[in-house]
């Protein structure tokens, strides 16, 4: 090849370079689509960690359209790339750089970016910027990142109480409407009552407060909660059913005073072991509403609203961390028939002779939504009502 | 002597000298707590003895693991515990290598006392398998390359434990063993190293069990032993086969040990029980009913069986005959299991107080106590002639 020849065709490449994209960017974009492409049990592997590894070897230019390619729907995806976003920052520190705290910060206020991606981002912003925390965390009080969103309260927090200013009840009683994660609803709560104000814990939380109750049904052997007793798909709480060994069962009326809405089995059913029984709350939305049903029980749950189950979790006594059992679904326009099922098993021990529950319905933060439930007599109410709540049980909570 | 030769020399010895730096998963070697390196650390203090400290950047209860020059160890982190961490540091130096971190993709429910950085990873000359309690698994080369990951309760979504789960898995040969007991879909898994595909799996009763499976030769099958609330199992690794059961042992917590086909059990104390072929031959050989373990597992060292209960009481007890030795209180909580090396027995209590017992007397010897504060709920680890104790803030490699 003569010199010129070789000169004419490196001519004719860079020619070429504004009309096909760059190569760095072709393997970005290859790379994070076999992650993205991975499936369940290790289905896409073999191909992920060689990607994994192209991806990381891009370094600094990897990092934002790694962040971007994150998705709360592929939490295996997810992981493969939260990884490679910590190996392509280090790759970069070790090589004296840092990744673009505009890019970043630009990155973080995009709530069309997963909440995750938003929040590693946000962190990785403050190892070179720690005044971002001040200037981003004030628009985060109602971001879909729960982590942004805590950070952003606790902040807040902070702030009105150095300040404060004649507004602190309101201020507060606002912050108290961001809060989700049950510490700083309850901190919050508390805060606003020392302040001579007045909030209700169990309609921000939007807990089922008014419910219908029938049980005991058979469950020996733990082999009632795959039986699909009539309640089950019951379209209203009315007729009679044969429950455990036999004896009739009925639909009972059923409230809570409780300030987190919890249904005690043992005092409205009786201390029944071996044994199923149902909740079956009616809720009415203005309009098609998607919705998250959050339970919290220490024994075995199933979730079913207008006959389509949710979630269902087969585990007894091992503790009852709040929400831990949750099901998505959507709310119709109207009323909505929500069941939750309960099992008992038959242990012996003291600490296994509880049964119980909390069920809410929230948005998909945690927070309330303008629903309604509907009481015994037919009242509409807002989720979370308690009609008498000077009860000692909520003051004991 | 020419000095091509001398050189070579001196290399073998140097080489011989250094203790081998191993102590891959839960307990170490086949999770007997037990080093064979000499010249370990008696004394020590949070300005004495450290060979280095690291910090960390979040809890874990969970045991670091060596292999050659690298520490592994898994944290957790967050307000709902939902960020996993994974660490390797230079064993010699504490010189941090990398750090890599995954979003919790199950429950992350546990015992307060407990967190998502429980179970113990394992390690090899290739890397580190880290397993966490919300059924997140990932496999990671030296360099911190993430070689393969799962997502367990994605792909077996009714698993739960809110009680948290503990277990930790195993390497044999080419396969990563799971521990996947719980309320759910409980199993026992082989996972190829290279791509995390399941080799094999096998159904277990749905019951929370903390304990780690150990392993066995038996003819040409490695066989894995594992105890649980059901009762006493042995698997044959390549295949899963599922080759004897027993009702011998109950275990939930505590981890057995095993020295050759007789297998000290939390059972009744500690029992010996001899196992054949096909596991478990007639009753036990030996009950140490003094030899009470708590949530920490028991040890055998230098033909004694130790044990210390969650309140510090230590017992010990001849291997042999089961004959108490002596029974004695510890200050303070324990959730560590005792580990020994070099003829010394090493007792780290919840707030970083580890006694240093005397292995080779038949009396309660203790040879000295250190103090490095701290939440300290891990088992230690013994390799390449050091002490290494993790808290729930810092990483403490001691000795020299």
């Amino acid at each position: 090849m003569t010199r010129w020849t070789r000169a004419a065709l490196v001519a004719g490449a860079l020619a070429l370079v504004p009309l096909v994209p760059a190569r760095g960017d072709e393997d970005v974009t290859r790379a994070l689509a076999t992650l993205k492409g991975v499936k369940k049990q290790g289905q896409g592997n073999e191909d992920a960690g060689p990607a994994w590894k192209a991806l990381v070897s891009k370094g600094g230019a990897a990092l934002m359209p790694t962040l971007e390619a994150f998705d709360e729907a592929n939490p295996t995806a997810n992981n493969w790339l939260r990884s490679a976003v910590d190996a392509i920052v280090q790759k970069e520190a070790d090589a004296g750089r840092k990744p673009a705290a505009d890019k970043l910060e630009a990155f973080v206020r995009d709530t069309k970016f997963a909440p995750s991606a938003r929040f590693a981002a946000f962190e990785l912003l403050l190892t070179q910027d720690a005044t971002a925390k001040d200037r981003l965390l004030p628009g985060f009080l109602n971001d879909k990142s729960a982590d942004l969103r805590r950070a952003a309260i606790a902040r807040e927090l902070d702030v009105i109480e150095k300040l404060a200013r004649p507004t602190v009840r309101a201020d507060l009683e606002k912050l108290f409407g961001f809060a989700r994660d049950k510490d700083q609803v309850d901190l919050l709560a508390k805060k606003v009552t020392d302040n001579g104000g007045k909030v209700s814990v169990s309609e921000h939380f939007g807990f089922v407060t008014h419910a219908m109750l029938v049980g005991p049904f058979d469950s020996t052997g733990g082999k009632g909660f795959a039986v699909a007793y009539p309640p089950e798909s019951a379209k209203e709480p009315t007729g009679a059913f044969k429950g455990k060994n036999d004896a009739e069962v009925k639909w009972i009326a059923a409230s809570t005073s409780d300030k987190y809405a919890q249904f005690d089995l043992n005092k409205l059913l009786g201390k029944h072991k071996d044994a199923a029984a149902y909740a079956l709350a009616v809720i009415v939305a203005d309009k098609e509403t998607p919705v998250e049903v959050r339970v919290t029980s220490i024994t075995a749950v199933r979730i079913v609203l207008n006959g389509k189950e949710l979630y269902a979790r087969e585990e007894y006594h091992h503790g009852s961390p709040f929400d831990a059992s949750v099901g998505k679904g959507t709310l119709k326009k109207g009323e909505n028939v929500l069941v939750l099922k309960v099992c008992q098993n038959n242990q012996q021990e003291a600490w296994a002779q509880n049964w119980f529950f909390q069920m809410r319905v929230c948005d998909d933060t945690g927070g309330p939504l303008p629903l309604k439930q509907k009481t015994a007599d037919g009242k509409l109410v807002p989720l979370g009502f308690i009609a008498n709540p000077t009860e000692p049980k909520e003051e004991k909570k | 002597m020419n000095r091509y030769l001398l050189t070579v020399a001196l290399a073998v010895g140097a080489l011989a000298s250094v203790p081998a730096a191993e102590w891959a998963q839960f307990k170490g070697p086949n999770a007997t707590g037990v080093s064979t390196d000499k010249d370990l650390p008696l004394e020590w203090g949070k300005e004495k003895g450290l060979k280095w400290k690291a910090e960390l950047p979040a809890r874990g209860v969970s045991s670091p693991v060596v292999f050659g020059d690298k520490l592994y160890i898994t944290c957790s982190s967050g307000n709902r515990d939902d960020r996993l961490h994974t660490l390797c540091f230079d064993a010699n130096t504490g010189k941090k290598l990398w750090h890599r971190q995954l979003q919790a993709t199950g429950s992350t429910a546990a015992h307060p006392k407990s967190c998502m950085a429980a179970s113990t990873p394992v390690a090899d000359e290739t890397g580190v398998y880290a397993l966490f309690n919300t059924g997140d698994l990932a496999a990671y080369d030296t360099d911190g390359t993430l070689r393969w990951y799962r997502s367990l309760v994605g792909d077996y979504p009714t698993i739960t434990n809110q009680v948290g789960m503990a277990a930790s898995p195993i390497l044999v040969k080419d396969k990563l063993i799971v521990p996947m007991d719980n309320a759910g879909e409980s199993f026992l898994a082989a996972v190829d190293v290279k791509y995390g595909k399941n080799v094999w799996k096998v159904e277990r009763p749905r019951d929370i069990n903390w304990v780690t499976p150990l392993t066995r030769t038996v003819g040409n099958v490695t066989e894995i032993i594992f105890d649980a609330p059901s009762g006493l199992a042995g698997y044959d690794s390549s295949t899963g086969e599922k080759r004897w059961a027993s009702k011998l042992t109950r275990g939930s917590i505590p981890t057995a040990t095993i020295d050759g086909n007789t297998l000290y059990a939390p059972v009744g104390g500690v029992s010996a029980i001899k196992l054949g072929d096909k596991g478990p031959e007639g009753e036990p050989t030996m009950k140490a009913k003094d030899v009470q373990p708590g949530m920490p597992s028991p040890l055998l060292y230098m033909g004694k069986l130790y044990a210390v209960n969650g309140q510090g009481v230590v017992s010990c007890a001849d291997a042999k005959t089961g004959k108490t030795l002596y029974k004695e209180r510890l200050k303070g909580a324990f959730s560590a299991s005792p580990v020994a090396g070099d003829g010394k027995v090493y007792f780290l209590n919840e707030t970083g107080s580890c006694s240093v017992l005397d292995a080779t007397a038949d009396t309660f010897e203790v040879l000295a106590t250190n103090d490095l504060g701290g939440e300290t709920l891990g088992t230690p680890a013994i390799a390449g002639g050091k002490l290494y104790i993790r808290s729930d803030k810092a990483l403490y490699a001691i000795g020299k």
